[in-house]
């Protein structure tokens, strides 16, 4: 599935270097204003969310509730900023154990259900999610949502970073990304990644040759899950307000598309996915009500046209210019 | 509650059943003999209303030709949409044909908006009075409805079991493979399918819109409740989406009615988890690895 990757690891490192250098000095050297940096913090935040999906999918899943589980991760550092103080840096923490506890327990009996089944019960899951958070009221603040989730303040001796600054908080979600990235890239590279694909491939010859899909399964959905909630967490103290019409079903399905548009196959595919369509979907802006027409018509063309998504946008590139000699072994399209 | 409220809720847990089953029955079909994500259904049921809506109010044509027209209408919409966008998809991962759809949900729910304007628009009907029965009352516009749902399923269930199209349709959901080995014409089935579910949805579009009021962006809500059915009865099975329904139309009748809209939907979607627990692949379903 991804032979090709390990033809030449080295260009790739030096790549992956080049592009962290270029993320960390851009803002400085070019001078990013502030709409700018909130729109690398929107990249930010979904590269997150496609990612941690991705992971999902890598074994054959699709998740319409990862909007939901984002959304308790949202709500639970909502609630412990508001009712204990807590500052970002535990209901991170916070956030991510509850809502990878809260996919654990449910992830038990979803696994029962396969394929198209799988996404609508993950759906009702989210569904039933949203409408708890908009019922009731007194905890969850109802349709009206939670106000004055502050972004924290670190103090290091006489030094002060405050991530009010939108500057600062773009470091911050650089970095959750940046780790997200690496810890998701990691788990596809190693072994476990190499199980995923075969329960993907081939979900009854991998349990004959003794892998655990149930276990996997329900495990990866709880890493997906909790990763999702502490992108909700560092969402909510950006956005200082959430309400559950954040975390829909339309949340999870952007996810969705930014994957299928960028590609299934590496994990270039739902970075570049997410990158690109967030960045487009900034840029059509000005046509106005045009924009979500304009939208529709382009998803609908990369999905009709480029197949492969984005990811394998290069080796096309190569083979219309007949460079034989660097090409990769074709990458095998999602079946 | 009293025995009037309680046949009121009854009654129009009915109602909203038949016509849930009419939209559900129409991606059902389509699911069945694809196997494709058809995620749009509701726009089109949202423009089987407008079709309607336009062809009354401004051409001035009668009501029950209006709807026949929009039917007719959306039946060419639907067929054209299978050739040119979810012909390539068939046999796929089911993600494309969600992408796509999604894609089409983009255009056909925003430029509703730009076409139709935001206003919330009213059907004329044709129908006025009704009948009270045990402290409940039936107007003849939802006894109408009602039976003409309960036709077109009855219709669709005896077109499918003896004509040889639909004969040919349910071997082709059975299995595309051999049934274009006997003959069949899977081409053909596809786009007849496709249209046929959407025209439903249309006509579902018409008697809703009549009963209660139109919007641009009433599509969405439409694909939630049909998935949700059909999901729930099973995928392709026609009696599993006339049970799941009804039961949805009960829980949003009844739950709306005692409680209110969210716990309605929480109850409902619960129905599903349940049910989707107990029976991986809904009450009547068949299995379908994508």
């Amino acid at each position: 599935m991804n032979e090709g990757k390990l033809a030449n690891r080295g260009s790739y490192f030096y790549a992956m270097v080049a592009a962290v250098l270029v993320l960390l000095a851009g803002p400085v050297v070019f001078g990013f204003d502030n709409y700018f940096l909130h729109i690398c913090i929107t990249i930010a935040f979904n590269v997150m969310l496609a990612v941690s999906m991705w992971l999902i999918w890598t074994l054959g899943l699709v998740s319409f509730a990862h909007a939901g589980f984002m959304g308790i991760g949202a709500y639970t550092a909502a609630l412990l900023f508001l009712n204990f103080g807590w500052p970002l840096w535990f209901t991170l923490i916070a956030a991510g154990i509850v809502s990878g506890i809260f996919a654990l327990v449910l992830a038990v009996p979803l696994m029962r259900t396969t394929a198209v089944y799988f996404f609508m019960a993950s759906w009702a899951v989210g569904e039933v999610i949203k409408r708890i958070f908009a019922h009731f009221r007194n905890t969850f603040g109802g349709w009206d949502g939670l106000f004055n989730i502050r972004p924290p303040v670190l103090h290091l001796g006489e030094y002060t970073l405050n991530f009010s600054s939108r500057l600062n908080y773009y470091y911050l979600a650089l970095a959750g990304c940046l780790l997200v990235v690496f810890f998701v890239n990691r788990i596809h590279s190693c072994r476990i990644g190499k199980t995923y694909w075969s329960i993907y491939d081939n979900e009854t010859l991998a349990q004959h040759v003794g892998i655990n899909t149930r276990g996997n399964k329900i495990a990866a959905f709880a890493i997906a899950c909790a990763i999702a909630g502490m992108t909700g967490a560092l969402y909510a103290h950006y956005h200082t307000y959430i309400n559950p019409k954040s975390f829909d079903i339309w949340q999870s399905e952007f996810v969705l598309i930014y994957m299928i548009v960028g590609g299934l196959n590496t994990i270039v595919g739902p970075i570049a996915g997410a990158i690109v369509l967030t960045v487009l979907d900034e840029l059509l802006r000005p046509t106005e009500y045009y924009r979500v027409i304009i939208f529709g018509v382009i998803v609908i063309l990369s999905v009709l046209l480029f197949p492969g998504g984005l990811e394998a946008l290069a080796s096309r590139v190569r083979k219309a210019f007949g460079r034989r000699r660097h090409e990769t072994p074709k990458e095998g399209e999602a079946k | 509650m009293d025995i009037g409220l309680f046949t009121q809720t009854a009654l129009t847990a009915v109602t909203l059943g038949l016509m849930y089953a009419l939209i559900a029955i129409g991606l059902t079909l389509i699911f069945g003999v694809m196997r494709i994500v058809q995620y749009a259904h509701g726009e089109l049921y949202m423009l089987g209303a407008y079709a309607l809506y336009y062809a009354t109010t401004q051409l001035g044509i009668p009501y029950w030709f209006s709807v026949i027209l929009s039917a007719a209408a959306l039946f060419v919409v639907g067929a054209v949409l299978q050739v040119v966008l979810f012909r390539p998809l068939i046999g796929k991962n089911m993600l494309y044909s969600l992408a796509v759809s999604m894609g089409l949900i983009f255009i056909i729910s925003s430029g509703g908006l730009l076409m139709f304007g935001t206003v919330v628009r009213g059907i004329p009907s044709p129908f006025d009075g009704g009948i009270t029965m045990l402290g409940a009352l039936l107007t003849y516009e939802r006894l109408t409805i009602s039976l003409i749902s309960g036709a077109l399923i009855i219709g669709l269930w005896q077109f499918l079991a003896h004509t040889k199209m639909g004969m040919s349709l349910r071997a082709v959901s059975e299995d595309a493979e051999v049934a274009s080995l006997q003959g069949v014409n899977t081409k053909r089935t596809h786009w007849i399918a496709f249209g046929l579910g959407s025209a439903l949805a249309a006509i579902a579009g018409c008697l809703m819109g009549t009963l209660l009021s139109i919007v641009p962006t009433m599509g969405f809500g439409a694909t939630m409740k049909a998935f949700m059915i059909v999901i729930m009865g099973g995928l392709g099975s026609i009696p599993g989406a006339l049970i799941g329904a009804m039961i949805l139309g009960v829980i949003d009748s009844f739950g709306t009615t005692l409680l209110n809209a969210d716990i309605a939907y929480i109850i409902g979607f619960s129905v599903i988890f349940i049910t989707l627990v107990i029976r991986p692949t809904g009450l009547f379903g068949q299995r379908w690895d994508g």
